[in-house]
């Protein structure tokens, strides 16, 4: 018989249907995870690309400002210039045509503004603020009703008037939306009087009331007070009103004004539906290659001066979408790991059902190709239709599958049965015997021990170097779906860890073997006897506890990742609430924190002067860093009611007699250190000397802070006037919206929200949680089929024993015992294991680009929930296993054991 | 049957049912008395096997009784048939059947431990009966560092070792050479005289055959009657 033998392949497949469906179900499931994730992740950064933009908002649009030139007349004074709207309209084409056509097509139409600076309004009553605006999209809108008077005009005849520069205030007619001139009590043909902040007096006069024909027209909102009164906007407490200049009456407006105290700018607003990951890293380049064309020709005054954060924001994002690419890979390595390890153990469960068959084949003549083929015919029907459904289930998923971990995940998954089963052929018919004399069967041991000795050596070894890899080179920097080796460590590193512990695990039966003959209870013999008999068999135990481990492992990821979220959230806000004001309203912050105290719900409120990027020179260097100018006592006490970290004793911060400042300090680099001496440069050529005296802590975004106190700053002469307020307590966030106050509010819950709602973060996270469930289910799996592999031999025991005397509920309770010790191993070790994976890689993961934390984030080893868990899910199937067992073995005839040859 | 350690009275036993049912055994009757060695030899599936089942406990007839010792083992609910087998009934199995990580001597003093016996008592009982055995040399020695031969002689001790009224041994020489196997057959008809216990084997072997007080043909599933 050297062919192949069909009917036995038919024969093998229905005996043995439970454990090929059960490797169908296994490659279906893992096909539809890893299948699946890619284009998910794909379609995530896609998702996270265009959220990232929209949240950006402001600093993802493209800006581009240019001076005005020059418009001197003959006579030396200033020259109208009657086309003005169009050189406006035409510097947003001008902009338009330098765009990179990747970028253009990424953004919306442009939007030409030209601003006035904002100006009172003297007519004595309450504080109102008028600012000219002229707006010009490329079909010429916003487009506006005229439901009064008319549009503004020309303020004179003469088109091309000039004018002396230091004449008479120049007229200029405004249009008023219907909201703004009721409030103002204006109507068509009444002038405002406004004057600048050096009281200047400017000729405006409303020409019409307007209504808007789209109020939604994304070009308003460059310009809302165009539209309605808002209020409050510079914190003091006034009104801005905004007047509508027209094609004609700007010109005038331009003579009204300096050119410094009219800005004229085109906006392009990001389109975030247009984005996909690939399409934004070529407008990163090409947004950086503007910047850089913009600072080439800085020195030309009306050349055009771009500005944006979007490459910035594209460069955080492509950060975080590589990390989160890495995270993906690595959990997904362990479930394909463990995967595997339960398909080996299904393919050794079904070589131990067909020994007696596979031998007898051989000892009629089957070769072993010819088994091999067999064998991998049947495993290949199983595996590839398995596979396929799984994929197609992804495709149905995600909208396409990638097949690039299910092919060679397929490749292994088909061979392991072949593998076995062949081997198992080979081996029953091998001629090997015994050496005779006993050096040669010593020899032959020692060889043995070294051939595994050398195994578990390159397996530790390989483990080792992949977290060494690891922890040297990290895992977020590298570019997408190249990770290598690194991202294999946690999976590398816990089949180490579960190899060496199985190899003790004979050492620890035969130890309880040896306390159990001590015992008087003959059922704790007979189970250590049992334990200690399928101790050896490395397979079912490795397989359970790496599952296990990598499960603790993916769980404690997800519990250090929403622990990290919350410590980012709280250090990104530095309290509960965060209100910034602008710098009009420094004057009103202690007024605002001191009705925010008051209020309900609040326990503790700190002002501060925080500016953003504040220079620093330390030893002959430039270093950028947040200067928080803060009452250092209250700040103290603010800390001490978060869970952020403590301010060291701020009675080190009071001012020396040398005139340095001392300061906290906090720089990514290194650069200033407790100790170091550097200075805080001021306008007026001098410099403030300071003196770093402690670690401050981290504050807002970003690791580069310096903390001052604010009677020292005050006494070196440093400007300390508040211009944000922290507050703490359950109703902080309500109590500073309840000052109407008009500054930027942040509130720490806010952030969390948006940041765990983050898709790239929210689809980690479900990953983590999927990845977690399903290496649970493959470690149970594991333990159910590795309990069925040695199920014969256990029924056999146990049938003996009842020859002997032993009653049916204590052969449950010898069947327990004897799979005791693979579920105490997997239930103790395995998330001890996964903890200390965890704690070695957390750093190297890069988790706090996606918690959004300054720090390393704290490892949080959920050890309730996977000890409990693990420990239910273990005694759960332990149970059902056992009753399962028990039911087969009852149907089975107890004389049949005087049958069995061993 | 007053006397008889063992009486079989009309027992059947069919496997299956309808045209496929196998009738194991049919209306077997006999008596065995006590500290007798008897041969049950029979053909292969003459039913010889299920016969030491019922016999044992193992297995429960459709129809008949079993009474060892005086008890009727066919009414024992299964606590009932596991004191039967620890006390009254024990088994010598033609693959040995020892536990292969305990050594000779643990494996011997299995039963004991079931009995709960004392420590010391149970040492003294299986340095006894390794000794009547032979093996007193090889008492710290695993299963799998033992001959089939003296394997076998352990299972015999582990049989005797609870005192057994009734040893019942299906092919004990079956796996054996016929040298080793005259020796463990020697081994059996000398317990059963030293210890005083009745033997029911199972067997094809002449020799066995010979050194039996009694044999008792199987035939079929029918005993002849005696």
């Amino acid at each position: 018989m050297t062919g192949l033998h069909w009917p036995s392949i038919r024969g093998r497949a229905r005996a043995d249907a439970g454990p090929l469906l059960l490797v169908a179900l296994v490659v279906a499931v893992v096909a539809v995870l890893v299948g699946a994730t890619p284009p998910m992740l794909r379609s995530t950064s896609d998702e996270a690309t265009r959220d990232a933009v929209r949240r950006a908002a402001d600093d993802a649009a493209v800006r581009v400002e240019a001076e005005w030139p020059d418009d001197y007349g003959p006579t030396g004074g200033r020259l109208r210039a009657p086309r003005l709207a169009d050189d406006v309209a035409g510097l947003s084409s001008l902009a338009a045509n330098d765009l990179d056509p990747a970028l253009r097509s990424a953004l919306r139409p442009p939007v030409a503004t030209v601003s006035s600076i904002s100006m009172a309004v003297t007519d004595g009553s309450v504080q109102r603020r008028l600012q000219l605006e002229y707006l010009r999209t490329e079909s010429g809108g916003p487009e506006v009703t005229w439901i009064a008077g008319r549009a503004p005009g020309p303020s004179t005849r003469d088109q091309f008037a000039e004018i002396p520069l230091n004449g008479a205030p120049w007229p200029m007619q405004i249009g008023l939306s219907e909201a703004d001139a009721a409030v103002l009590g204006a109507r068509p043909g009444d002038r405002i009087p406004v004057q600048d902040d050096r009281r200047n007096p400017y000729n405006v006069r409303v020409s019409g009331i307007f209504r808007p024909v789209d109020p939604a027209d994304p070009a308003w909102r460059l310009a809302p007070w165009l539209l309605r009164p808002a209020a409050n906007r510079d914190g003091l407490g006034s009104t801005r009103f905004g007047g509508l200049l027209s094609d004609e009456s700007l010109p005038d407006a331009r003579l009204a004004f300096r050119s410094d105290q009219l800005r004229r700018s085109v906006r392009f607003d990001a389109d975030p539906d247009r984005l996909t990951w690939e399409s934004a890293q070529a407008l990163a380049s090409a947004v950086a290659t503007l910047k850089g064309l913009s600072a080439v020709s800085a020195e030309r005054d009306t050349s055009l001066k771009w500005a944006t954060q979007l490459d910035s924001v594209l460069r955080d994002l492509r950060s975080q979408i590589a990390t989160a690419s890495a995270q993906a890979t690595v959990l997904l390595l362990t479930v394909l790991v463990g995967a595997l390890l339960v398909v080996s153990l299904t393919a050794d469960l079904l070589t131990r059902r067909r020994a007696r068959s596979l031998t007898t084949a051989r000892e009629r003549g089957a070769s072993l190709p010819a088994i091999a083929t067999e064998l991998t015919i049947e495993s290949v029907a199983v595996a590839v239709p398995a596979a396929a459904l799984g994929l197609a289930l992804a495709a149905a998923l995600a909208g396409s599958a990638s097949v690039t971990w299910v092919l060679p995940f397929l490749l292994l998954t088909a061979a392991a049965g072949p593998a076995f089963g062949t081997l198992a052929a080979a081996r029953a018919t091998r001629d090997k015997r015994s050496p005779a004399n006993r050096s040669a069967r010593r020899w032959a041991s020692r060889t043995t021990l070294l051939r595994r000795v050398a195994v578990d050596v390159a397996v530790v070894a390989l483990a080792v170097g992949a977290l060494v890899a690891l922890r040297q080179r990290g895992i977020g920097s590298t570019d997408e779906g190249d990770v290598g080796l690194p991202a294999a460590a946690p999976t590398l590193g816990a089949l180490a860890a579960a190899l060496l512990l199985m190899r003790l695990l004979p050492r620890g039966t035969g130890g309880a073997l040896r306390l159990a003959l001590r015992s008087r209870r003959p059922m704790v013999l007979f189970a250590a006897a049992r334990a200690a008999a399928t101790a050896s068999r490395l397979l079912p135990a490795l397989t359970v506890t790496a599952a296990i481990a990598l499960a603790s492992f993916a769980v404690t990821l997800h519990a250090t990742t929403d622990r990290g979220l919350s410590d980012g959230a709280w250090q990104a806000v530095g309290a509960d609430a965060r209100l910034t004001v602008g710098s009009e309203a420094a004057g009103s912050t202690v007024a605002i924190a001191g009705q925010v105290a008051a209020a309900r719900g609040v326990s503790a409120v700190v002002t501060a002067r925080v500016v953003e990027s504040e220079r620093f020179i330390a030893d002959q260097t430039s270093i950028a860093a947040r200067l928080v100018v803060v009452d250092t006592a209250a700040f103290r006490r603010l800390l001490a009611a978060t869970p952020l970290p403590g301010l060291p004793d701020p009675a080190g911060l009071a001012a020396t007699n040398d005139g340095t400042v001392p300061a906290l300090v906090r720089t990514s680099d290194g650069s200033l250190r407790p100790g170091t001496q550097f200075r805080l440069p001021l306008r007026t050529n001098s410099a403030i000397p300071m003196a770093a005296i402690g670690a401050a802590p981290a504050v807002g975004n970003g690791d580069d802070v310096i903390v001052v106190d604010v009677a020292t700053a005050r006494a070196a002469g440093l400007e300390s006037a508040p211009n944000t307020v922290w507050a703490t307590g359950p109703g902080a966030a309500e109590a500073i919206r309840a000052t109407g106050a008009d500054g930027r509010l942040t509130t720490r819950a806010g952030v969390l929200e948006e940041r765990r709602t983050a898709p790239l973060t929210a689809g980690l996270v479900r990953l983590q949680l999927i990845a977690a469930g399903a290496l649970l289910a493959l470690g149970l799996l594991g333990f159910a089929l590795a309990a069925a592999a040695s199920a014969p031999e256990r029924w056999e025991t146990l049938a003996r024993l009842r020859t002997l005397g032993l009653r049916p509920r204590d052969a449950h309770r010898v069947a327990a015992g004897e799979l005791l010790p693979v579920a105490v191993v997997a239930v103790v070790c395995g998330p001890l294991l996964g903890a200390l994976l965890a704690r070695l890689t957390v750093e190297p993961l890069a988790l706090r680009v996606l918690t959004g934390q300054v720090a390393v984030p704290v490892t949080v080893v959920p050890w309730w929930t996977a000890e409990l868990v693990t420990l239910v899910a273990f005694t759960a199937v332990l149970s059902a296993v056992v009753a399962t067992e028990s039911s087969v073995r009852r149907k089975r005839r107890l004389g049949d054991v005087l049958r069995v040859s061993s | 049957m007053t006397g008889a350690l063992l009486t079989v009275r009309g027992v059947n036993r069919t496997f299956g049912s309808g045209a496929g049912a196998v009738h194991a055994l049919r209306d077997v009757s006999f008596d065995v008395e006590p500290g007798t060695m008897v041969a049950l030899v029979g053909r292969s599936g003459s039913g010889k096997t299920t016969l030491l089942n019922v016999i044992g406990g193992l297995d429960r007839p459709d129809a008949g009784s079993v009474v060892v010792d005086g008890l009727e083992v066919t009414g024992l609910d299964e606590d009932g048939l596991s004191q039967l087998r620890r006390d009254r009934v024990s088994y010598v199995f033609q693959t040995f059947g020892l536990i292969p990580v305990l050594s000779a001597a643990e494996n011997v003093g299995v039963p004991l431990r079931l009995a709960r016996s004392e420590p010391a008592g149970r040492e003294r009982r299986v340095n006894l009966l390794l000794d009547l055995v032979g093996l007193a040399d090889h008492a710290q020695q695993r299963p799998g560092e033992l001959s089939g031969g003296q394997q076998q002689r352990v299972a015999i001790a582990r049989a005797l070792a609870a005192s057994p009224r009734l040893l019942i041994a299906d092919e004990p020489t079956g796996q054996l050479d016929a040298e080793t196997g005259l020796a463990v057959m020697g081994l059996l008809r000398g317990v059963v005289e030293s210890e005083g216990v009745t033997a029911v084997v199972a067997t094809h072997d002449p020799v066995m055959m010979a050194l039996a007080d009694r044999v008792i043909q199987i035939s079929d599933g029918r005993v002849p009657a005696c």
